[in-house]
């Protein structure tokens, strides 16, 4: 069990809210477009839960010039 | 001369070089060309006419005072509307920055000039270069030459690039590949276009999408034109601390012909799940391949199956920090769809973002390690040809699948690595829509890319097939 799944389904509600939380006010035909793409996205990425990451840093790192 | 249009790059700079043709002659032939086929192709946003009228006539008196040449002199391209061009509106196929001037061009412009290449102007694409269709709410929806009945996409984001270079309106052009956005188009166009190694060429003035997945590649009608252009374009840039010091092979002179002994890897989960008319052109390549002494065997990647979370994670995320100011001022200024999938990046956590770029490691180790045991992977570029413009569903041996996906299904994995990976033409479906083959190289080796391709180009003649627009 990933732990993405382990969360409460995305509403449009916790979405809207999400959004506020960040400055974006969206109308509710946004939200109604965006939650399905939101949810793609979310069970994509829930699927790296997986990954065997062991130490494996992020490729993007900080570099000094 | 006649069809000036359709001589390759490599052809029209010998050409050039040996005073057989005027730069001049030259580019009037492509501008009387986009004047009379672009109105209805829609691949240009911006056609700079009188510059590169100028930039002719000083290449022609350089020809005539026997200066020294560059290896693209006189010989003219096209730009993605992303990469920044001093003077020249630069819109990234936006409303947004409709009337953006840049002060400075991208160090790519910079160098392509600098061979000696000639502007005609600025390329059509999708709107910030966020999506593979190549769709444009504000400048029109380029259209793929190979269907004069049925508007077709051309494939994206890069598709006024395929579109033009297709269609003889520009014998080469620059595209940029976060997801695929050379290759899709290449293959959709029948094109032959590279993404190289994430760090061979500069992406300083280009605007981003993606800052850690965005490529910056040719888009040509064949290897041989691809290695011209892209051994002008690549190297070190001190405006851009991604780009890589690694020396760069001159890559025309790595077009030998030969591909005897070497290891091709063929990626048979890319190949399953294509459509029967992509199985069936990559079998004919592979065909190919081996009758030019290479051998073929399978290869799995079993860290694949991460690609595409890892990639929504990262593009998501960083496109979504480079739009986050616009999308909160000027929303409206936005095409629908575009908004839409930017806002899907508020909504990914940091967690998610570093786990994505974790997991790239992961992806990049083992494709490092598969191409120490072969010299190139095979797979198909797309599993579809072009569709109709506004068709969300294509059917795949009688399964519908959403177009969107399936189109960047086969390229987006290399941008999660970071390996180059080009594609070339290898067939044609019982409609005349162009079939595409990735020929995915190890991380700086573009030049075997390009030998493989160049070598398969000798001894095929999809890529010398031309759209039916003269007829």
């Amino acid at each position: 069990m990933t732990e993405r799944s382990l969360a409460l389904p995305l509403t449009k509600d916790a979405l809207r809210s999400l959004a506020e939380a960040q400055g974006l006010a969206l109308t509710d035909p946004e939200l109604d477009g965006l939650l399905p793409l939101v949810q793609a996205g979310r069970a994509l990425m829930a699927e790296l839960a997986a990954a065997p990451l062991g130490e494996a840093e992020p490729t993007v790192l900080f570099h000094m010039r | 001369m006649a069809d000036l249009w359709w001589a390759s790059m490599g052809e029209l700079a010998r050409l050039v070089a040996t005073k057989a043709v005027s730069p001049v002659e030259v580019v009037r032939a492509h501008l009387d060309r986009i004047a009379a086929l672009d109105g209805r192709l829609k691949a240009y946003i911006t056609v700079m006419g009188d510059s590169a009228l100028g930039a002719a006539r000083a290449a022609e008196s350089a020809v005539m005072a026997r200066e020294a040449l560059g290896p693209l002199h006189g010989v003219p391209v096209g730009l993605k509307d992303l990469y920044c061009t001093r003077g020249v509106k630069t819109t990234s196929g936006s409303r947004i920055l409709g009337n953006w001037v840049p002060t400075e061009d991208a160090t790519v412009v910079t160098r392509l000039i600098a061979a000696g290449a000639i502007v005609l102007g600025k390329l059509n694409m999708h709107e910030f270069a966020y999506g593979p269709e190549g769709l444009n709410a504000h400048y029109g929806d380029a259209w793929n030459p190979w269907d004069r009945a049925t508007h077709r996409i051309c494939g994206g984001s890069s598709s006024g690039s395929g579109a033009a270079v297709a269609a003889g309106i520009c014998p080469g052009a620059l595209g940029s590949d976060t997801g695929g956005s050379i290759r899709i188009p290449s293959s959709l166009c029948g094109l032959t276009g590279i993404k190289p190694t994430y760090g061979r060429v500069s992406r300083a003035g280009v605007l981003p999408l993606a800052w850690s997945l965005d490529h910056v590649g040719p888009m040509c009608r064949s290897a041989a034109d691809c290695a011209l252009m892209l051994g002008a374009m690549a190297g070190p840039d001190p405006r851009d601390p991604s780009a890589s010091a690694v020396p760069v092979p001159h890559y025309v002179a790595a077009l030998t012909g030969q591909v005897r002994g070497l290891r091709v890897g063929l990626l048979p989960s890319f190949v399953e799940s294509a459509g029967a008319p992509q199985r069936q052109a990559l079998g004919q390549a592979v065909k190919a391949l081996e009758g030019l002494g290479a051998s073929v065997r399978d290869v799995t990647l079993d860290q694949m199956k991460y690609a595409a979370g890892a990639a929504a994670a990262v593009i998501s995320a960083e496109s979504y920090a480079y739009h986050e100011g616009w999308l909160k001022t000027r929303a409206a200024d936005y095409g629908p769809d575009t908004r839409q999938r930017l806002l899907v990046g508020a909504f990914v956590s940091g967690t998610d973002y570093l786990r994505g770029q974790r997991v790239r490691g992961l992806i990049r180790d083992e494709m490092d390690r598969a191409l120490a045991e072969v010299d190139v992977l095979i797979a198909p570029t797309v599993p579809i040809a072009a569709t109709p413009v506004g068709a969300r569903e294509v059917t795949i041996d009688g399964r519908p699948q959403p177009v969107r996906p399936s189109l960047v299904r086969y390229t987006r994995p290399f941008n999660v690595s970071g390996h180059p990976a080009a594609s070339v033409p290898c067939g044609f479906t019982a409609e005349g829509l162009p079939i595409g083959m990735q020929v995915i190289g190890r991380a700086f080796d573009e030049a075997t890319v390009l030998r493989v391709a160049d070598a398969y180009q000798r001894v095929t003649d999809w890529h010398t097939r031309r759209p039916p627009l003269d007829r």
